[in-house]
């Protein structure tokens, strides 16, 4: 199967520049500085690659968002706050190979003609950040970064930030707000980042796995890129699994790969014998689906939609028959509850309320009224917050809750 | 302009307004705590969810611009049952301690649940969040936390208008609470105003707590006697008695804003002992009191005698910057119309000078007197004399030998009041025949040949000009019982008493001669005065 990502991730010394170099590195970086900046913007509408840090935006478009004219910088921000339960697909690629990020985002900053760029990582990921660091040490010393990208007459710089631990700041606009000292809260839209994001300035923030798909592209072109998966899910994506699996871990594989060859394949397959019972394709925040619901389901934004979940960030938690559902959904619940930012009313007291029936719920505490309580709960959030953050919690409460209703409605009984 | 419709009805719209603007202006209600006209939108709240035709979602009114041909709907039950929810969600964790809590009868979450929500309580009381409830925020501010719905008026507050930035949220998820870093005061000249913009009852009073029920306040507008800015302000007060200060909107000046010490100055007027009647020195050189009647007669005659004997100029009429608009024309009238006086003065210290200093760059100005500007448009500043210093001088040298005198203590104490009060104290010594209009007691008055017990600010209606030159009306929130006479009517009395045949019955009578003969005041209609306030036409 054709990767993009994963190529060079078993290498040992991969994160080194030495080996990255000896594998090729930095020649996209090279050719596409003699591209023209506008030829890369057409090469990525070409490729059809969509931000893979959950949302699925075509990244050329995004980028062709960005004015030119305001006489204000162009902003570049990696967002590499990796914080969805089930998601640890940016972690491999910044502590196994972050060249492939540096040059990814060289080749993003040169066609957005921007020249100061972060990477917001997330504060969990302190170690990760160091082994980033160290690359773009590297990099510097090397004249990949600094005042002439790769002996070009283009200065870029790039800097880590580390954030504080705050699920929240993997919003755009929260971490954009985060990176400029202020709490993360997300910001009200319109405007867009595209206009008024970093410092007020036209800003562009895109995932760590769709940068670092940028060298590809580069090297083999928009074409090639849109050749691999369906029709409206163009190269590879990288899942990581978790949950009952016989090996978990990050796997690449081309967009429309069967879901229930991935887990039985790529996966290993259910431990001990034990059956399949549902599957959070794309993080925590997108709908479950039961066993039954993944036959014939493929790995790609279109046929999980029609699934009625999502592809997301590919944060893939795979739950055997021993699972509780009602346990799933309190961890789940819990989390979101903790990690509402607290700004806008619905999510704040909505995540927390829930959370809370849902504690009780599995204490067998409950009462069965909570069960329709929880769906009114998710309806009285949905569709009005600031943020997306609510709607996560909202789409698993609502799938866990009606598809597994008898569960729920069993721990009411004693 | 933009044509947009609102529940059905076409309203045209400035462009650049938001949709709350738009229907607020139209008297459409739309239910909110964090929109404030005079702070900047933040949209957190989410009660003010409007469904505008052609956007999936529902939208915040107070972020959403209005555009030419939208279709706005505040009332389906789409939007209805939107804004239940949120407020249900506002009162989860709500403790509902209205019958303890000061907000109760002006509290947003009671005034909403009972058009909106009038639903039961679906969370029992164990698993509601528990915050940290009496937390003394210095002297203005108390705080509830778990009273608070967290719409970041009083943090915008802070961080827009003073730019102090003295208060943040603490905290994440349904624990966020506001605060100030580790409980420090507010030791901000504005803190009250986040007392009047919580729309709840997370910040009361620290003066008003506990007080009185606000249900049985009754308000009168006027404007604050505390300085030159003459910020227009609501005087909630009950059997003669006030008991809070609030400010009235008003863009043109104050905004929604009010000064702590313009806040508090009513404490000021209550403190100290009051004059009560008429007092008239007799011939054994004692003060004692008399009618009215007889304090108009002897002042009268003794005027008329010192004129003749004298001349007019030996007349003197020295004002106080914090007297009406009305009162101050009338004083004018009278010295003037009935004795040829031409000499008038009523800088005690360099109120002139400081009336349009500012003592910062959001509401207070130097000059502590509501008035200045009035009593200049009135010309009352002497150029021979140059201030209260002209004036003792003239009267030691024997060029005056009588003089009306009025003195009102400051409501904002500064500094240097002791020795403005001490050189009128002089002036009344140095004159051999005084008349003193003085709401309050003060030793030096027993100097005085006459002393006149007068309505203090809040007692007497009229306008006073602000440090802009804008005309503002103050109502008579207080009546003052006993013998106090409002000061126009002391001068409309001795008017009358006098021979004028012009017949004062009102304020509204005085001010209307103003607008049609005063420079300062053309133009301008008690109707306006009344609102904003209302500069002279030039």
């Amino acid at each position: 199967m054709t990767k993009i990502h994963l190529v060079n991730i078993d290498k040992p010394g991969q994160a080194s520049l030495e080996t990255y170099r000896a594998g090729g590195g930095y020649k996209a970086l090279e050719k596409a500085m003699k591209m023209e900046q506008s030829a890369i913007v057409e090469e990525v509408k070409t490729s059809g690659l969509r931000g893979r840090g959950g949302a699925g935006f075509p990244t050329g478009m995004k980028w062709g968002f960005v004015p030119r004219d305001t006489g204000k910088p162009t902003y570049l921000l990696c967002n590499a706050d990796e914080s969805e339960p089930g998601t640890f697909k940016d972690r491999i690629l910044m502590e196994r190979d972050p060249h492939l990020l540096i040059e990814g985002m060289a080749i993003a900053c040169y066609a957005l003609n921007c020249h100061l760029s972060y990477i917001y990582i997330r504060g969990e990921y302190e170690f990760v950040a160091n082994t980033v660091q160290k690359a773009l040490d590297e990099a510097y010393a090397d004249g990949i970064l600094g005042p002439s990208v790769v002996g070009n007459d283009y200065g870029l710089d790039i800097f880590v930030h580390l954030g504080q631990g705050a699920y929240i700041c993997g919003e755009e606009t929260s971490l954009i707000e985060s990176l400029e000292g202020y709490r993360g809260y997300p910001r009200i839209k319109p405007p867009f980042p595209a206009t008024h994001g970093f410092l007020a300035s036209p800003t562009v923030v895109n995932n760590v796995e769709t940068l670092t798909a940028l060298p590809w592209i580069i090297n083999n072109g928009g074409a090639a890129h849109a050749a691999l998966g369906t029709e409206k899910s163009k190269g590879t994506k990288l899942f990581s699994v978790s949950g009952h699996v016989n090996k978990p871990g990050v796997y690449e594989i081309v967009m429309g790969y069967p879901l229930l060859d991935f887990i039985n394949n790529e996966a290993g397959g259910i431990p001990n014998g034990r059956k399949l019972k549902a599957v959070i394709p794309g993080g925590s925040s997108v709908p479950v689906l039961t066993a039954a619901e993944c036959e014939g389901v493929g790995l790609d934004y279109e046929s999980l939609l029609k699934a009625g979940s999502m592809l997301g960030s590919g944060g893939m938690i795979v739950l055997d028959d021993s699972c509780r559902m009602p346990e799933v959904l309190s961890v789940i619940a819990d989390f979101y509850a903790h990690e509402s930012c607290g700004q806008c009313t619905p999510c704040r007291e909505g995540t927390g309320w829930a959370a809370k029936i849902l504690r009780n719920l599995v204490a067998g505490k409950g009462r069965k009224a909570d069960i329709d309580l929880l769906l009114k709960i998710a309806d009285m959030m949905e569709g009005k917050t600031i943020c997306p953050l609510a709607d996560a919690d909202v789409m698993p409460i609502r799938s866990f809750v009606t598809k597994f209703r008898s569960e729920f409605e069993a721990l009411c009984e004693g | 302009m933009p044509k947009v419709t609102i529940n059905g009805q076409e309203l045209e719209v400035e462009a650049g307004k938001t949709v709350i603007q738009a229907a607020l202006e139209a008297g459409i209600d739309v239910p909110h705590y964090c929109y404030h006209p005079d702070l900047p939108v933040d949209g957190n709240c989410r009660m003010c969810l409007v469904d505008v035709e052609k956007m999936p979602k529902l939208t915040p009114s107070c972020t959403t611009v209005v555009s030419e041909g939208m279709v706005v709907r505040t009332d389906n039950d789409r939007v209805k049952t939107a804004v239940r929810g949120v407020l249900e969600f506002l009162l989860i964790n709500h403790p509902v301690d209205c019958p303890v809590c000061d907000q109760a009868g002006e509290c947003r979450l009671q005034d909403y649940y009972m058009v909106y929500g009038l639903h039961t309580s679906e969370i029992p009381l164990s698993m509601k969040v528990r915050k940290r409830k009496v937390i003394d925020l210095g002297p203005m501010v108390v705080l509830d936390q778990e009273r608070c719905v967290l719409c970041s008026r009083c943090i915008r507050f802070f961080d827009h208008v003073t730019k102090t930035g003295e208060m943040q949220f603490f905290g994440r998820g349904d624990h966020v609470a506001i605060g100030t870093f580790e409980d420090q005061p507010l030791e901000n000249p504005y803190s009250g105003n986040v007392v009047d913009i919580c729309p709840v009852g997370a910040l009361t009073s620290r003066d008003f707590r506990f007080k009185c029920r606000v249900w049985f306040l009754h308000s009168t507008d006027s404007v604050c006697g505390g300085c030159s800015t003459g910020c227009s302000m609501r005087i909630d007060h009950r059997d003669g008695t006030i008991f809070r200060l609030l400010p009235r909107r008003n863009a043109e000046v104050n905004r929604s804003w009010l000064c702590d010490e313009g806040r508090i100055s009513f404490h000021e007027l209550m403190a100290g002992e009051r004059v009560v009647r008429p007092l008239v020195k007799g011939r054994d050189g004692l003060q004692a009191p008399v009618t009215w009647d007889d304090a108009v007669r002897s002042i009268n005659s003794a005027l008329k005698d010192t004129a003749d004997k004298h001349g007019p100029e030996s007349i003197l009429g020295f004002a106080s910057p914090s007297a009406t608009n009305e009162a101050l024309y009338l004083f004018r009238q009278y010295l003037s119309g009935q004795f040829g006086a031409s000499r008038f003065e009523f800088r005690s210290g360099s109120e002139d000078s400081k009336v349009t200093a500012q003592e910062d760059d959001v509401l207070r100005h130097v000059d502590k007197h509501p008035n200045t500007m009035g009593a200049l448009n009135l010309g009352l500043a002497s150029e021979e004399l140059g201030g209260i210093g002209g004036a003792i001088a003239a009267a030691r040298s024997g060029r005056i030998k009588a003089g009306v005198v009025m003195y009102f203590k400051p409501l904002v104490p500064r500094p240097g009041d002791e020795e403005a009060e001490a050189r009128v104290a002089e002036l009344v010594r140095s004159l051999e025949y005084s008349v003193v209009l003085a709401p309050h007691r003060a030793d030096w008055l027993s100097d005085a040949s006459v002393v006149l017990p007068v309505a203090a600010w809040s007692e007497e209606e009229g306008t006073y000009t602000n440090f802009q030159g804008r005309v503002q009306f103050a109502g008579k929130a207080i009546n003052p019982g006993g013998d106090i006479q409002p000061v126009w009517e002391v001068f409309a009395n001795l008017l009358y008493a006098s021979g004028d045949n012009a017949l004062w019955l009102s304020v509204d009578d005085v001010f209307g001669r103003l607008s049609e003969t005063v420079p300062g005041y053309k133009g301008v209609l008690l109707a306006e005065a009344k609102t904003v306030g209302a500069l002279p036409t030039p």
